[in-house]
């Protein structure tokens, strides 16, 4: 099973991203600065866009969801039961998941932000999918919520999952780095080799990095332990 | 000062709480009640009882900007520079001011590209930094900003607390996600499912939060914890 970009062009005003690369089984790390393309890319990978040049190929991929940055763009119920029925999924377990059982009944803008966000997670979660893209999975979430999405996307053992996110305080154990610079996707390789040439890493790991400590892995457990070896 | 007193809006109850000016975080898990109390202080929902006053004076009568988490529901016009020009042009403020104004602001901010884009084609974390600048741009003496950090990158979020330090003022309150951030506001509030939980210095609610990953990740390293 893989995903590939095959010298991918897209175009916009000034706007420009390129790049080519495999996606095989795994969680794939996509990280770029905000404008920089992570959505248009997303788009393309889920089969949603269509790059200006080059090809995408998929291989031996059948089911793909594309989980968008923004929840409220998922909605189609007018109760939390009805939106995830929606997803052919039983209200009760997924509510409970999301954190939000006994409000099946409620309107999904009565939540907050980071509710909906649970919740849209919560149906993406409960069902498998051989290609997973998960735009900014992490925003509005409070840090509980991203660490339980963390270890959500952690769990997965199957299929591809890939990840574009600027966030950079609570994130999962990962297989694969890529970034976007100036314009063109960069593998940068498997973690944790590929942790040191992250050119815009988040700012706790460019300060474990200047002190000369190296976590293995990017979620908050492997910070943790990081971050107590700086007093070692 | 800005001064709450018995405040109830449906979940959200806060007996009394005293904001100082300057740079305030609130904090807090999701659905806590932080976008209610910064719509409350803004003015753009009245309180179900008790009172909200800003130096005195009612919410509502003083100068406020407010950037909303939703980016899509900042956008009001259809290009960039009328967007951030919008609260000028609504102040009557002549063309050819607002148009120097608004040029001035979008090239501090090194968003020139943007300028002529279309609002609606930006990306989520262009869209917020836009909202930033028209929330900006007639300089309120309240800015309110509900976790538009978390659209943003953290070069855009230094970019971002550059332009609110440039814009004079005078109370900046701030829903955020990000603890490192709130650790380099003046003041933190910390709220959590049974209303507001925590007051002070960033020091004095973080040491209450350490057994919590709400403590800031910068802090943990610091610390060696």
């Amino acid at each position: 099973m893989e995903l590939e970009f095959m010298d991918i062009q897209v175009e916009r005003d000034c706007f420009l991203i390129q790049g080519s690369g495999i996606f095989t089984p795994g969680i794939h790390l996509v990280s770029g600065r905000v404008g920089s393309g992570k959505t248009t890319l997303a788009m393309i990978a889920a089969g949603l866009g269509m790059p200006d040049r080059g090809v995408v190929r998929r291989q031996g991929i059948g089911s793909v969801m594309l989980s968008m940055q923004f929840p409220e763009q998922h909605l189609t119920g007018s109760t939390l039961e009805s939106e995830i029925a929606s997803w052919r999924l039983d209200p009760d377990p997924v509510l409970a998941l999301a954190g939000l059982s006994g409000r099946g009944k409620d309107d999904p803008f009565s939540l907050s932000r980071g509710e909906l966000k649970r919740l849209h997670l919560a149906c993406i979660f409960s069902r498998p999918f051989d290609l997973l893209i998960l735009d900014e999975p992490f925003s509005a979430l409070d840090c509980r919520g991203k660490m339980t999405t963390a270890d959500q996307i952690g769990s997965i053992r199957a299929g591809i999952t890939i990840i574009f996110t600027h966030e950079n305080q609570h994130l999962p154990r990962v297989d694969y780095l890529w970034e976007i610079r100036e314009g063109a996707l960069v593998f940068l390789g498997s973690v944790p080799e590929a942790l040191v040439g992250w050119k815009n890493k988040p700012a706790v790991l460019a300060e474990l990095h200047k002190r000369g400590v190296y976590p293995k892995n990017l979620s908050t457990a492997d910070i943790l332990e990081a971050a107590c070896r700086t007093h070692d | 000062m800005i001064d709450i007193s018995n405040l109830i809006f449906r979940d959200l109850a806060i007996q009394k709480l005293r904001i100082p000016p300057g740079h305030t975080a609130v904090i807090g898990p999701n659905g806590s009640g932080k976008t209610t109390l910064l719509r409350l202080i803004a003015g753009l929902i009245t309180p179900s009882a008790g009172a909200i006053s800003i130096d005195g004076r009612h919410t509502g009568e003083i100068e406020t900007g407010f950037v909303n988490e939703f980016p899509d529901r900042n956008i009001l016009f259809y290009r960039v520079e009328d967007e951030i020009s919008a609260p000028l042009r609504f102040r009557g403020i002549s063309c050819r001011k607002t148009l120097e104004m608004a040029d001035a602001i979008i090239r501090e901010a090194d968003l020139s590209y943007l300028a002529t884009r279309i609002s609606k084609q930006l990306s989520g974390g262009e869209k917020t930094l836009v909202a930033l600048l028209t929330a900006v741009i007639s300089s309120p003496r309240i800015l309110i900003l509900d976790e538009f950090d978390s659209h943003l990158d953290q070069e855009s979020i230094s970019i971002s607390m550059d332009i609110i330090e440039h814009t004079g003022a005078e109370y900046v309150i701030q829903c955020t996600q990000n603890m490192d951030l709130a650790a380099c506001c003046d003041q933190v509030l910390y709220l959590s499912e049974k209303g507001l939980q925590l007051t002070g210095t960033p020091e004095e609610v973080f040491s209450r939060l350490i057994q919590t990953c709400f403590y800031p990740g910068l802090w943990r390293i610091r610390d060696g914890t």
